[in-house]
């Protein structure tokens, strides 16, 4: 192989030097060879690659208009017929991430192979970890050089089409691939092997590594219940009767609000549930049994509880992975905070 | 957080944490008959908000079943 193989490089507007938050709605444009970055990038793939065209997209264009922006770079990749495609880095920003991610996977459905490197709690990565090749990179840009050189090493191997060993090995994020594979010694060997290091205080790495739960500062107790705003929120998919919005019955991409304000109870004529994950015909007969709006407006009425929120949240928590749930809980929130609610009850089926 | 599957929220992470009923009917037990059921629901209603009310510094469990101060801390480590 004398010729040097063609890789593709893309990057937002601001890496591009277009400009930051202002320029964030720029379109797709191509530039020949590198830009920004890209120099860098072309340094590390060395003689072996060249960065022959440069792809740029503003990360509000990517994110509000994202058919058209794949649409065009992928009428660009076929234009230009790289053997790689490299996208990034982005560390910790969410929109450029996702924006990688995007286009990488794009490559891929065209048969370009295609790496990126983000920071691994980026929603990009979060999301597309699975389908995309990621690297792992800190969260801002201090790390650039060295972070390039590993994608310009991972591009390469793609671009030869050699074929990828465990993550752990490689060094991308796992992508939760199971191959059979000979570790040379059997399970039980291994297992006493890091039971005997873990006892003598040595390093050993895990087969099975423990994805530890995010840990949330409890909120300070509330100090006067009879003063206090109550809002309920359920995720036992409560819909109203014959699911008029749609809500999904797994998988939850939003939630869904409704007025309370009226209503003493949530009847069965009115409400039911909508879930993939429980058998839904007793509360059908009761909604009250994951959103307990009659017992609390009770409370209220004895004046135990000083008010019922106006609003009631609901979504179906099934399937869901965490990093939606994360967002769709912030979202809650947030809205919670902004009505000025002091404490909400959370019932989870 | 109110769920029947209580030890799964407190591993999770969840703070104030009020053991339910059942999966299908969290908060009350139809199979209790209208008035007791109607009472279960409330204690369950009522140990949340007291939960709500009550300084907790980990995943700590309200059990509207315990007699006596309902609480109990837990250790997710």
């Amino acid at each position: 192989m004398s010729q040097p193989l063609r890789v593709v490089h893309f990057v937002n507007q601001f890496f591009a030097g277009i400009g930051g938050e202002d320029q964030a709605h720029v379109g797709v444009s191509v530039r020949d060879g590198v830009v920004g970055p890209g120099r860098a990038l072309q340094q590390a793939l060395g003689a072996d690659a060249q960065v022959v065209a440069t792809i740029v997209c503003g990360d509000n264009f990517m994110s509000e208009r994202p058919d058209e922006a794949l649409a065009e770079i992928g009428s660009a990749l076929s234009r230009l017929r790289p053997d790689a495609l490299v996208a990034g880095p982005a560390f910790g920003s969410g929109r450029y991430g996702l924006a990688c991610a995007h286009v990488c996977r794009r490559a891929q459905q065209q048969g370009i192979p295609a790496a990126t490197a983000m920071h691994p709690e980026n929603p990009g990565a979060t999301s597309f970890r699975r389908e995309v090749v990621i690297l792992p990179t800190g969260e801002s840009a201090v790390s650039m050089q060295s972070d390039l050189a590993r994608v310009a090493r991972m591009a390469l191997r793609l671009a030869r089409k050699e074929e990828l060993g465990p993550a752990e090995l490689e060094g991308h994020l796992p992508q939760g691939k199971r191959r059979s594979h000979d570790r040379g010694r059997p399970g039980w060997q291994r297992a006493l092997d890091m039971l005997s290091a873990k006892l003598a205080g040595r390093p050993f790495t895990t087969e099975v590594p423990y994805n530890a739960p995010e840990q949330v500062r409890p909120a300070p107790p509330l100090a006067d219940l009879t003063r206090a705003t109550i809002a309920m929120v359920t995720t036992g998919g409560l819909v109203r009767k014959g699911n008029p919005e749609r809500q999904s019955a797994a998988n939850a991409v939003r939630y869904h609000r409704h007025a309370v304000t009226s209503l003493e109870s949530l009847t069965p004529e009115e409400w039911e549930a909508f879930h993939a994950g429980y058998f839904n015909h007793i509360v059908n007969k009761n909604p009250n049994y994951i959103l307990p709006l009659s017992f609390l407006r009770e409370l209220e009425t004895d004046g135990r509880v000083g008010r019922v929120h106006e609003h009631i949240y609901a979504l179906p928590g099934v399937s869901t992975p965490v990093a939606t749930a994360r967002e769709l809980g912030r979202a809650i929130a947030e809205d919670l905070k902004h009505a000025g609610v002091d404490g909400a009850l959370l019932v989870a089926t | 957080m109110i769920s029947a599957i209580y030890n799964f929220a407190l591993t999770t992470g969840a703070n104030r944490v009020v053991r339910g009923a059942r999966i299908e009917h969290v908060c009350g037990d139809p199979s209790l008959g209208p008035e007791k059921d109607h009472a279960y629901g409330m204690r369950i209603v009522t140990t949340a908000l007291e939960a709500l009310t009550t300084r907790v510094a980990s995943p700590t469990l309200f059990d509207p079943l315990a007699p006596g101060p309902a609480r109990e801390a837990v250790h997710a480590s």
